[in-house]
């Protein structure tokens, strides 16, 4: 893979991995609202159901931060191979 | 019939107890069994039976759980909601529990909670079932747990998406092949209940399980020696950091016993690169240990979270370099706490076990304690249901977290992680020194008050930061 090639693979991984950052916080904020609904109810199985859904809030609000810090990578690599391409163009000395 | 039989023993009982109380009073101290009412206050209860114990045994007792003591004063420290100085947080506003361990390591550990379930071996410590048990809880809460000091148990791995392993002072998770498969690496020199104690376990107290998991022979004990083993200066330690995180790339840590030597030893650890450093204060449980290693060694958790974190601050190391704290942490205060103390992220073991236990503890008592369900040589731990353990340890973390956002939302945070210590206050003196935390009892422009040298009018400048980590490199000296 050439550094263009490089470089527009890391583009388009950090544009998904921006998208999968704002999917996992509609779902975290959709799970927050199913365990407030779950809590209302005073069912033990529902209660239980309530947990999970609070817990999957909290696991997608990881993936969130994960996703978060990959793209912080991926610009980093983004500029390493910027550094990259300018240095192979650099006349020699 | 039975009424009689009711009355006879109620007037029985009556005449027995007047008797006893008549006699209790009338009679000589020293002739009295209410001599044993002002004997065990005076050496106390845990110490009465302990002292029986040794007398019976003629060996240092293994108390299992942890010292009984509390060192750490976190009822002395409280949080302070805001209400107009700054809004305290909308309720629809999601508060971001998830921390990163080691974000310099390639592959950082991320958790979805900031509770990670504390090292608590197979064997040495806790059955099969209760490890996967564990294992389980964490892996629904999206945390990690920990192997403790053993080998790598299979089934553990398979049930935990996070694996934190310890390459230990026995030496039976220190092989490529094994510390390879974990999601991080926590070099254990110590822990809080025992210091650098060696440890061992009988072969006789070992079954074919455990042995095949330490790789130990037949009729041999589970030795964890004072030192991990090649070990021996501060360069060797340097080296095997520096080897540990180019071999795996995941964020390798150092696990110690928090003691009044801590910069002293967080020094070598920031100077072999550490990812995370997780102190384990004097409060830390353990399956079974010595008292007096438990109650009268080392420093309180409260008291190393700070020292470490300033410590960190002054190398210029925070953000980079985790701080986990552990010992002691049982309620989602105390864990709250230690995170606004400086702490990244926390381990909890003995509430952890309990939470595991849950409502089976019917299982056990009144004949037997609840931990021999859990621990590996307990009567009773095939009676332990493993998906009703994990699901009682998950209701229990998720009930902590959720008490952890509720103090968030009150202190108008959006972030567990960034609650620090201006959103506590002191109620102590001392402790409000040793902190860093303002004293709560005058107001945040008045401490000079009680503390002189705070006055803004005669404070020094900074000094600049001094250590290891700025200026003269560190000496690595060999241990003796």
């Amino acid at each position: 893979m050439n550094p263009e090639e490089l470089k527009t693979t890391c583009a388009y991984i950090a544009s998904e991995l921006s998208r999968i950052e704002t999917v996992a916080g509609t779902l975290a904020m959709i799970e927050r609202e199913h365990y407030n609904t779950l809590n209302r109810f005073d069912h033990r199985e529902l209660l239980e159901v309530a947990v999970e859904a609070q817990s999957a809030a909290r696991q997608l609000g990881m993936v969130k931060h994960v996703c978060a810090e990959l793209v912080q990578r991926v610009a980093d690599l983004q500029k390493a191979i910027e550094r990259q391409g300018g240095a192979g163009h650099a006349p020699a000395h | 019939m039975l009424r009689r039989i009711e009355k006879w023993l109620r007037a029985a009982i009556d005449e027995t107890v007047d008797r006893a109380l008549v006699r209790m009073v009338r009679d000589p101290y020293v002739e009295s069994t209410a001599e044993m009412m002002a004997t065990t206050r005076k050496v106390g209860g845990v110490n009465a039976t302990e002292i029986m114990m040794r007398a019976a045994q003629g060996s240092p007792v293994p108390r299992p759980l942890g010292s009984p003591l509390h060192l750490s004063p976190w009822e002395k420290l409280l949080f302070s909601p805001v209400h107009l100085c700054r809004f305290p947080t909308p309720e629809n506003v999601p508060i971001d529990t998830a921390v990163t361990i080691g974000p310099r390591a390639r592959r950082p550990l991320t958790v979805a909670i900031p509770i990670l379930i504390a090292g608590m071996s197979f064997g040495g410590a806790l059955s099969k079932k209760a490890k996967i048990a564990l294992a389980r809880a964490a892996t629904l809460v999206g945390t990690a747990t920990n192997t403790g000091e053993a080998g790598l148990l299979e089934e553990e791995r398979a049930a935990a998406r996070l694996l934190i392993g310890q390459y230990n002072r026995g030496g039976w998770l220190n092989r490529p092949e094994l510390y390879r498969r974990l999601d991080a690496i926590e070099i254990q020199l110590g822990q809080g209940a025992q210091g650098s104690t060696p440890q061992r376990t009988s072969a006789r107290q070992i079954g074919p399980d455990f042995r095949q998991v330490f790789g130990l022979a037949e009729g041999e004990d589970a030795l964890i020696h004072s030192r991990l083993p090649g070990i021996n200066s501060q360069e060797d330690f340097v080296q095997l950091v520096r080897r540990l995180r180019d071999e795996t790339g995941v964020p390798v840590g150092l696990k110690i016993a928090a003691t009044h030597h801590l910069e002293r030893e967080l020094a070598v650890a920031l100077e072999a690169g550490v990812d995370f450093i997780t102190v384990d204060g004097a409060e830390g449980g353990t399956h079974g240990g010595a008292p007096t290693l438990q109650d009268d060694v080392g420093l309180p958790t409260l008291y190393a979270v700070a020292r470490a974190r300033d410590y960190l601050a002054r190398q210029m190391a925070t953000g980079d370099v985790s701080l986990i704290a552990a010992g002691g942490l049982i309620t989602p205060g105390q864990m709250l706490k230690a995170m606004a103390l400086g702490a990244d992220a926390v381990y909890t073991g003995t509430a952890a076990i309990m939470a595991l236990i849950g409502d089976q503890v019917t299982e056990a008592v009144p004949f037997e304690p609840p931990t021999s369900l859990v621990v590996y040589t307990g009567k009773l731990t095939e009676r332990l249901d493993v998906d009703r353990a994990a699901r009682s340890l998950q209701r229990f973390l998720n009930a902590c977290v959720t008490e952890m956002e509720q103090v968030a939302v009150t202190l108008g945070r959006t972030a567990l992680r960034d609650i620090d210590r201006s959103d506590l206050c002191a109620l102590d003196p001392v402790l409000a020194r040793a902190t860093g935390v303002q004293l709560g009892l005058v107001a945040p422009d008045r401490q000079h008050r009680l503390f002189p040298e705070l006055d803004p009018e005669t404070l020094p400048e900074p000094l600049p930061p001094t250590g290891p980590g700025v200026g003269r490199p560190l000496s690595l000296e060999e241990v003796h």
